[in-house]
């Protein structure tokens, strides 16, 4: 699909996706207050989103998801480990928080993990809003835990339902947290329309 | 006497983090509301100082809340609170009637700077 777009609009639409990636790890690191890099940011169209999920097993993964609302159709997932949601949370919430199964407790850790995600898909929204001159938001993020082999599965279910056919995905690092999470958007094909109007 | 404070937010996270900063800063919060039908019964029960507005709720954008509120007459000072940041979002707010528009992530810190000039 992105052979729709020539040269430059390819250029435009990749600076577009780079800034709005650039933004969704400066909020991470303020989240977090902890560094994160941008290891690399990725446009595919495979029909596996995510390969290396695929040999994960029985181990559990998070989602969090958002949509779009607005004049562009679409959605986001920032994707955690259980062993990654551990170390974010023990590094921003209280130990009561985090070491308690109360049920203000998992909604307390479960709103933490989806703010940030709403934080993070927001910024990414505020560049594209901007640079494409759209009204478009992130509705409220939802959080699913899914098995890592079926995350894959998970993600092309949401691609058919959306008609789409654009995905990049960006993957973050914190060093110092020490978690890689995934970040991958899924758009339909009116996201190249608009580039191209724009170009 | 302390002031009075609403929140709105549909996350218990942020709840709890603006709820904190705004006690320490000797603020009363009266009420917390996770969807725009609460915030919107909370605020005309209980006539808050200020409000603190999220934008994008379960049910309503904070936008609807807020005109609803100004048109039943109510005049506490809101603050939108929002990961939405787009510059023609803030100003909308600010013409509705918001004193100010604060973009998440934030500080407690800020957070209370910009209570203190609003009040």
């Amino acid at each position: 699909m992105l052979d729709k777009l020539n040269e430059n609009e390819l250029e435009v639409a990749s600076k577009l996706v780079f800034d709005g990636m650039s933004m969704a790890k400066k909020s991470m690191e303020q989240i977090l207050q902890s560094p994160i890099k941008m290891e690399k940011i990725d446009w595919s169209n495979e029909d596996v989103p995510l390969p290396k999920y695929q040999d994960s097993g029985d181990q559990s993964v998070h989602v969090i998801r958002t949509n779009l609302i607005g004049e562009l159709k679409g959605t986001s997932h920032l994707i955690f480990s259980e062993d990654e949601v551990t170390k974010v949370l023990r590094a921003c919430l209280p130990s009561s928080i985090v070491d308690s199964d109360t049920p203000e407790s998992k909604m307390m850790k479960m709103g933490f993990l989806t703010e940030m995600d709403n934080m993070m898909a927001a910024a990414v929204i505020t560049e594209f809003s901007n640079f494409l001159g759209l009204e478009i938001y992130g509705h409220v993020p939802s959080l699913e835990v899914v098995k890592a082999s079926d995350l894959n599965t998970f993600i092309e279910k949401e691609v058919g339902a959306l008609d789409a056919i654009v995905h990049f995905k960006a993957l973050f690092h914190g060093q110092e947290l020490d978690i890689s999470p995934d970040f991958i958007w899924i758009f339909q094909e009116e996201f190249v329309d608009k580039i191209k109007d724009l170009v | 006497m302390s002031k009075k404070v609403l929140i709105v937010d549909d996350s218990i996270y942020m709840r709890s983090l603006i709820k904190s900063a705004l006690e320490e800063a000797g603020l009363e919060v009266v009420g917390e509301a996770k969807d725009g039908e609460t915030a919107i019964d909370l605020a005309l029960d209980t006539q808050p100082d200020l409000i603190t507005l999220d934008n994008i709720l379960p049910d309503m954008m904070g936008f609807e809340i807020l005109k609803v509120l100004r048109d039943q007459g109510l005049e506490s000072k809101v603050i939108m609170i929002s990961a939405v940041g787009q510059q023609t979002v803030v100003n909308k707010g600010k013409e509705l009637g918001a004193s100010e528009y604060i973009v998440k992530p934030f500080t407690s810190e800020a957070l209370i700077e910009v209570v203190n000039r609003v009040m």
